[in-house]
C-alpha cells in the first residue's frame, strides 16, 4: 500500500499508532534505509527469511492481540544460526500462546540485528510553527543526555548538514575511538527525506526512526513509529 | 508611501489624551513629543522635526499649548495619531482617526484582551474601527514609538535615545526604556524603537520588512515574549537577516520562564526547541541575557566582521588576558598562534618581558604609543581575524592618551575591534572610545562575547552565499 492509501486508512479507522509493516512502506517509500525484514507465517518460511537475511538476527511476533510484545515472549535477540531460528519459534509459540490463550498469531517478522552507535530522527508538531524534525544521538541517550537539535520543516540539505554539525556528542558518529562513521551526505538525504515525508503528510502527527543505527554499511533505522492525526482530511 | 512611513517618518503627529497633570501618560507623551525629554527643559528645538497637535477632551491649552477637542478638530492633516485615553472610548477614537485621514495609530493604553473577555471585546471593536477605516494599529499596551532622527518621541519612555543605526521592536515597554538608559551609559544609538505591546494588528513581520529595507538601520534587533503568527515571523526574519544583522531576546525559554510570560502578556510562549530552530534557521542569532542582546547590537551596528574566528587579544595584563582567552575558547573562538614574523614586528616597541605570543601582554606600562604600534601590527597580521584590546587601570596608565591612540589606528582598520577597560578612573577614555564607534565593555568577558557575536554573523552570511 502507498504511504497516502495507508493514513487514509487509519484515518478512516482510527487508528493513531501505525503497524511496523505499514512503517516500513511508508520509509521505503520516502526512501529512508531500515534493516531488512521479512514477514513469516510458518516456522519453514521463517528458517528461509533467516538464510536469506543472514544472522544474526531477531524474530518478533505479529498478532493484533499482542501489543507488550517483550513482556509475551514475542521477541528474540540474537538468534545466531538456523538452528536456534528454529527452536527460537517453538518457544516463542508457546509463551505468547500462554500469555494470550485467544490471541490470533499471523506469524512473525525476521529482521536483521544490527548494532553500533544509536541515532535518533524525529519529528512532532509544534502548535505555533507547525511540523519541526529532530536530529541527535539516540536509544538510551536521547532520555538522558537530550543531545538533539531542530529545524522547522520543510528543511534543505544545508540546514540537515548543519543539524549534523550541532550535536555535542558528534564525535561518535564521526569516527572517534574507531567506530563507523556515518557519511553526512547520507543522514543528510535521511533528515532531508523525512522533512518532505512530513511536509507532504499532513496526518502525520509525530514520527521516530529510533534508532537509527550506525554501521560499518551505511546507517539503517531498526525501528520506527508513526502517529497519525486521526482527525486529519 | 508605505503606512509604516507614517509610524517612523511622519510630517505630523497628534497626541490624543494630551495632558498637563504630569500623573498622566498623556502628559509624559506630550513632553516627549514636544521637547524629547520627560523632566528635561522645555526647549522645542529638542523635540519632534515636524507639527505636534495636542488633542485633549475638555479643549484646554496643556503644556501653553492650544488644544483640539477631537482629532476630526485638527486643522492639518495628521500622518501618526497616538492614542493615551481611557481603553472604554478608544474604539470610537480610532474611527475618528480613520475619518479624519490617520492611517497609523499607536495605542499606549492598557485594558483589552489581556485583562479577560469584557477587554477582548474592547479590542475587538477596535480592531473593527480600525479595518473599516483603513487603520492600523501598533499596541495596545505599549511604550510607543521613537524614531530618533528627526527626534521623534511619542512615547512615556524618560528620554529619546542618542541617534544610531540599530532598530529595535520590543514587545515589552520595560525593555525599552531600560534600553534607552543604557544608551545613554554606553553611547548606543538607535534609528527606530518601537514597543509592540500586544500586537492587536501589526505583527512583528511587517515591522521587520520595514527594518530590512530601512538603508539607515544597520542592525534589527528584538525582543520577543510570543509571537502571533511565527510562520510569518520566520519568513520576513529569513528576509531581513539576508540583507543586516538580526539579533533577538526570546524570553520564556524555561518552564518557568513560559508560565510568567502566558500571565504577563495573555500569549501563550511556544515550545523553545521550534523557536530556536525557527531562529538558526532564518539566521538570526540569539542572546540569553540582556547585555548580550545589547551587547551583540553594538558590535553588529560598528564593527565589520571578522573573516574567520581566529581572535588576538591585546592587553597590558596578564590576568585579564587569560579570562579572555578562556572566554574565547568557551565561546568556540580561537586564540590564534601569532607568526614569527608578528611577534618580530611586535618586538622593538615592546620591553623584552612582553608575551611573545597571544594573549599580546605588551606590559603594565604600556603608554599610548605601544599600544598604537601593537595595534597597527596586529592589524595587518593576517592570521589575526579579529581583535580584542584590554586595558587595565595601572599606576603609570594614562587610559586617555591610550583611547586616543587606538582612535588614530582605526581609520587603518581592517578587522573588527571590541575593547573593554577595566575598572575604575577611565570613563573619559572610555567614552571617547564609545563615542568613536568603538564598541567598549565594562567586563573583557563582554568584549568577548560581543567578538563572538561578530563571528556568528559573519559565519550566517557565509553559509547564506553557500546556499545560493
Amino acid at each position: 500500500m502507498s504511504t497516502k492509501d495507508i493514513l487514509s486508512e487509519a484515518i478512516k479507522t482510527g487508528r493513531e499508532n501505525l503497524g511496523g509493516g505499514e512503517c516500513r512502506s511508508i520509509f521505503a517509500e520516502a526512501g529512508i534505509p531500515m534493516n531488512a525484514s521479512t514477514f513469516a507465517k510458518t516456522r519453514d518460511e521463517a528458517a528461509a527469511a533467516g538464510d536469506q537475511i543472514g544472522y544474526p538476527l531477531v524474530m518478533k511476533i505479529v498478532s493484533p492481540q499482542v501489543v507488550h510484545k517483550t513482556e509475551a515472549g514475542g521477541v528474540k535477540l540474537g538468534i545466531r544460526k538456523r538452528e536456534e531460528l528454529v527452536a527460537a519459534w517453538d518457544e516463542m509459540m508457546k509463551q505468547v500462546r500462554a500469555h494470550h490463550p485467544d490471541a490470533h498469531i499471523d506469524g512473525v517478522t525476521i529482521d536483521e540485528q544490527l548494532g553500533g552507535v544509536e541515532l535518533i530522527v524525529g519529528s512532532t508538531r509544534d502548535p505555533q510553527f507547525g511540523p519541526l524534525i529532530m536530529f541527535g544521538l539516540g536509544g538510551i541517550f536521547v532520555e538522558v543526555y537530550k543531545d538533539v537539535t531542530f529545524r522547522l520543516v520543510p528543511i534543505t540539505k544545508g540546514d540537515a548538514l548543519e543539524m549534523i554539525e550541532e550535536v555535542k556528542g558528534k564525535p561518535v558518529y564521526q569516527g572517534a575511538r574507531g567506530l563507523p562513521k556515518a557519511r553526512p551526505e547520507e543522514l543528510a538525504s535521511i533528515l532531508v527525506g523525512v522533512s518532505k515525508l512530513v511536509q507532504e503528510n499532513p496526518a502525520i502527527r509525530e514520527l521516530d526512526l529510533n534508532p537509527l543505527v550506525v554501521t560499518p554499511k551505511g546507517v539503517r533505522a531498526i525501528d520506527a513509529r508513526i502517529l497519525v492525526d486521526v482527525t486529519a482530511k | 508611501m508605505s503606512v509604516f512611513d507614517s509610524f517612523f517618518q511622519p510630517r505630523s503627529v497628534a497626541v490624543i489624551g494630551a495632558s498637563s497633570d504630569p500623573d498622566k501618560v498623556g502628559y509624559a507623551v506630550l513632553r516627549n513629543a514636544l521637547y524629547g525629554t520627560i523632566a528635561g527643559p522645555a526647549d522645542r528645538g529638542r523635540g519632534f522635526d515636524g507639527k505636534v497637535f495636542a488633542v485633549n477632551a475638555k479643549g484646554a491649552d496643556v503644556l501653553g499649548h492650544k488644544s483640539f477637542k477631537t482629532i476630526g478638530d485638527v486643522p492639518e492633516p495628521v500622518d501618526l495619531a497616538v492614542i493615551a485615553i481611557p481603553s472604554q472610548i478608544i474604539p470610537k477614537t480610532v474611527e475618528d482617526c480613520g475619518k479624519r485621514g490617520v492611517k497609523a495609530v499607536v495605542v499606549i493604553t492598557a485594558g483589552f484582551s489581556e485583562v479577560g473577555p469584557e477587554g477582548a471585546k474592547l479590542e475587538h471593536e477596535m480592531l473593527d474601527a480600525a479595518r473599516r477605516t483603513g487603520v492600523r494599529i501598533v499596541g495596545p499596551n505599549c511604550l510607543g514609538v521613537i524614531a530618533a532622527e528627526k527626534r521623534l518621541n511619542v512615547s512615556f519612555a524618560y528620554e529619546t535615545p542618542p541617534v544610531g543605526t540599530i532598530s529595535l521592536l520590543s514587545q515589552s515597554g520595560a525593555v525599552c526604556t531600560a534600553m534607552i538608559s543604557y544608551a545613554f551609559e554606553e553611547h548606543i544609538g538607535y534609528r527606530h524603537f518601537v514597543s509592540m505591546g500586544d500586537k492587536c494588528d501589526v505583527e512583528d513581520a511587517e515591522v521587520i520588512d520595514y527594518f530590512a529595507a530601512d538603508e539607515k538601520t544597520s542592525c534589527i534587533a528584538l525582543y520577543v515574549e510570543a509571537l502571533k503568527q511565527p510562520r510569518a515571523f520566520y519568513e520576513a526574519a529569513r528576509r531581513a537577516s539576508r540583507k543586516k544583522p538580526f539579533v533577538v531576546i526570546k524570553v520564556g525559554r524555561t518552564a518557568a520562564g513560559a508560565k510568567a510570560a502566558s500571565s504577563h502578556t495573555g500569549s501563550i510562549a511556544g515550545s523553545d526547541a521550534a523557536y530556536e530552530a525557527a531562529f538558526r534557521q532564518a539566521g538570526v542569532q540569539r542572546a540569553r541575557t540582556l547585555p548580550g542582546f545589547i551587547d551583540a547590537a553594538r558590535a553588529l551596528s560598528s564593527q565589520p566582521l571578522p573573516r574567520g574566528k581566529r581572535i588576538c587579544v591585546l592587553t597590558n595584563a596578564g590576568g585579564p588576558g587569560v579570562i579572555t582567552a578562556d572566554t574565547l575558547y568557551d565561546l568556540g573562538l580561537e586564540l590564534v598562534k601569532l607568526r614569527p614574523e608578528t611577534i618580530e614586528k611586535l618586538n622593538p616597541h615592546c620591553p623584552s618581558s612582553w608575551s611573545h605570543g597571544n594573549p599580546a601582554d605588551i606590559i603594565g606600562d604600556a603608554g599610548p604609543e605601544r599600544y598604537r604600534e601593537a595595534l597597527r601590527i596586529i592589524n595587518q597580521a593576517d592570521e589575526v581575524d579579529g581583535i580584542v584590546l584590554l586595558m587595565t587601570q595601572q599606576s603609570m596608565t594614562q587610559p586617555m592618551k591610550i583611547a586616543e591612540a587606538i582612535v588614530d589606528v582605526i581609520p587603518e582598520l581592517r578587522k573588527p575591534v571590541t575593547a573593554s577597560f577595566i575598572g575604575q578612573g577611565g570613563e573619559d577614555a572610555e567614552n571617547f572610545l564609545e563615542e568613536r564607534g568603538v564598541p567598549e565593555f565594562e567586563f573583557p568577558e563582554r568584549a568577548a562575547e560581543a567578538m563572538a557575536a561578530l563571528c556568528t554573523r559573519a559565519e550566517i552570511v557565509r553559509r547564506q552565499r553557500e546556499e545560493v
